[in-house]
């Protein structure tokens, strides 16, 4: 077969593909035909063939080209990721992320260490040594904080409550979430920038609590009574991405069996499933101090309500994807 | 050995198909991507500042608080910090805005189109990359890295191509400095033939191992006939300056193919017989670059490969 014959033989089916490729980009994939999807996957099947035949006689650079072209634009039709649904979206957070969470618990308990740790040891220097305290944190925020919890949040039908809560809502999405991504994301610099959120959170947070506790009752009572409920939410999640970011840094650091490089790949979707679910709780967290944790009701009440919320957290990380397991099995 | 003849210095990365066929990935520069970035950026704060001042239009008339326009813009700013490049690379085939300005995609390292995972991923990492300023991280990344990968590329398995293929120019750097051949000093024809660039080609493909000098005697049949071919006469010297006309004589035969090469595979409309030659290449050149630089080419190669734009099932 001479280059002529080819071309000849073979045009009308690179045609055909060409004028079915064009149409079938323009439509959404659901609504392919059967019969335009089988062509096309055997037209594109016999120009690959076709492609190979040019490069291997040298059929000239620009025919090569040509085809080329053909095949990735059939192989930017026929091959796409699957489409992702909410049901994916449901699956994940009601099963894979407790249960990947379960299978990544030594990075999970390092992380809570790296948090938990420099907070009670702030705790008590925010609570025994305030000088120490100011020279940490700084006079100004801690004073602010005390300030901000001098009186109860909102008293019953201020009208501050209602329209600030949308903000604030904004701002604990913001912030926060800002802050669980950024623990996840620095893991990949060997994990040092992961310490860093972790540990200066853990500080800052507990030099707080700290200075409050000093303070004494009424600010104690509204700080805590305010904190807990949320605060379930928010600092596990802040812990789950840090324990992301920590995986990342697994990766890297201790690829095991695998090249460094497909060990970071490895981990790294296990890491950013963790930073995802991790973000899904801090939406949760968000919501309830936006609507939840101001609410001027007893204090009383907040402790119950907050306290259930621990331990919803905690069922739903422990248990949460188990009985599929045995259902399976 | 042969490995390491393989591994050239260039941007092209070649991903075989799962029907086992070959096809070739320009990888996308830091320039470029920076490019994206910024026109990226740019639509960001567009779009920031279109929803501040609807939102608050619209709060002026529904008499909610400054404060409501708050929360809403902090959350569409956390949104756009972090999912603006995950959601447009999975909605858009791996493309944000930016991106398709600048003709390039984010695809997986083996070709196929990235998954909402990895575009999730990649742009998540983009906070390391970012550190300690202007991307640092992710260029020392991308320099070491054969695919040009950043961090977040080198975790979730991607990499970003350059679509627009410039690469395709077929003679490179071989045509650079030759003068292409005016169509008054071929009386007798204007084309060559496919397969005779395709055999130009060959003898100048960079990993021959040829000298200039045998370059020049394999040149020689082949010039001699295309000389015959288009009716082209060497000029004779110069009697002003006399001394290029026979510093070149050496070299005839090697220039007067390149010059072949560079008048019809560099400029499509020269082998298809057109008058108009040289005197406007340059227009030609920066007129093609003006239109869809990907869609040209392959319409060249089209036509070149011996398909004409006609309708189709023509000739057949």
């Amino acid at each position: 077969m001479n280059r002529e014959r080819f071309i000849r033989d073979r045009r009308n089916d690179w045609r055909e593909f060409e004028t079915l490729v064009s149409r079938m980009k323009n439509s959404r994939q659901s609504k392919w035909g059967n019969r335009d999807v089988a062509t096309l996957s055997r037209l594109y099947r016999s120009i690959c063939y076709d492609l190979s035949l040019v490069q291997s006689r040298e059929w000239g650079a620009r025919l090569e080209q040509y085809l080329n072209d053909l095949v990735a634009q059939g192989h930017n039709c026929l091959y796409r990721s699957p489409p992702q649904s909410v049901r994916a979206v449901w699956d994940f957070f009601a099963v894979g992320f407790p249960r990947l969470l379960r299978r990544r618990y030594k990075p999970f308990f390092l992380a809570l260490a790296l948090f938990l740790i420099p907070l009670i040891a702030s705790v008590w220097v925010g609570y025994t040594r305030p000088d120490l305290a100011e020279l940490i944190a700084g006079r100004e925020t801690i004073e602010h904080a005390l300030k901000s919890y001098e009186n109860e949040l909102y008293v019953e039908g201020d009208s501050r409550y209602s329209s600030e809560r949308t903000r604030m809502f904004g701002h604990y999405i913001n912030n926060n979430t800002s802050i669980a991504f950024q623990a996840f994301a620095m893991g990949v610099l060997v994990g040092i920038g992961t310490c860093y959120v972790l540990i200066s959170n853990g500080i800052i947070i507990g030099i707080l609590k700290g200075a409050i506790l000093a303070k004494g009752n009424p600010t104690a009572d509204n700080f805590f009574s305010f904190i807990i409920s949320h605060g379930s939410f928010e600092l596990t999640a802040i812990v789950i991405a840090g324990a992301g970011g920590l995986v990342l840094a697994q990766g890297i650091l201790m690829p095991g069996q695998r090249t460094r490089g497909d060990s970071l790949k490895f981990h790294g979707v296990e890491a950013l499933q963790l930073a995802l679910g991790a973000g899904g709780m801090l939406f949760v967290a968000a919501m309830l101090e936006g609507y939840f944790s101001p609410l001027p009701i007893a204090s009383s009440i907040k402790y119950v309500v907050g306290s259930m919320l621990w331990l919803l957290v905690v069922v739903y990380l422990t248990m949460s994807g188990r009985e599929r397991i045995t259902h399976e099995s | 050995m042969n490995e390491n003849h393989k591994r050239k210095v260039d941007t092209r990365v070649v991903v075989e198909t799962p029907e086992g066929v070959d096809f070739q990935f320009v990888i996308a520069g830091p320039g470029t991507r920076a490019w994206a970035w910024l026109i990226d950026n740019l639509l960001k704060l567009g779009i920031l500042a279109g929803v501040g001042i609807l939102l608050s239009a619209v709060g002026v008339f529904a008499d909610s608080s400054e404060n409501f326009v708050a929360g809403i813009m902090s959350i569409i700013g956390f949104v756009m910090n972090w999912f603006y490049g995950s959601l447009f690379e999975s909605w858009m085939n791996g493309q944000t805005p930016g991106k398709k300005s600048a003709g390039l995609r984010v695809v997986r390292t083996n070709g196929t189109p990235i998954d909402v995972t990895s575009a999730i991923g990649r742009n998540f990492l983009r906070t390391a990359d970012m550190l300690p300023f202007c991307y640092t991280v992710g260029l020392i990344s991308m320099l070491m890295t054969r695919r040009m990968q950043r961090l977040g590329d080198l975790v979730f398995d991607t990499m970003v191509i350059d679509e627009r293929r410039e690469w395709i120019s077929r003679t490179g750097g071989l045509t650079a400095n030759i003068e292409p051949l005016l169509r008054s000093e071929c009386p007798r024809r204007f084309s060559v033939p496919e397969r005779t660039l395709a055999v130009i080609e060959r003898l100048f493909e960079s990993d021959r191992i040829i000298s200039d000098a045998r370059r020049e005697e394999i040149a020689r049949p082949l010039s001699e006939a295309l000389r015959k071919r288009l009716g082209y006469q060497d000029p004779a010297p110069d009697p002003r300056n006399p001394h290029t006309y026979f510093r070149t004589q050496g070299f005839r035969h090697t220039q007067f193919i390149l010059r072949v090469l560079k008048t019809f595979a560099d400029d499509p409309s020269g082998s298809k017989g057109n008058s108009k030659n040289s005197g406007t290449l340059m227009d030609r050149t920066t007129k093609k670059k003006e239109r869809s630089e990907r869609d040209s080419s392959y319409e060249e190669n089209r036509q070149l490969a011996g398909l004409s734009s006609g309708e189709p099932g023509r000739e057949s």
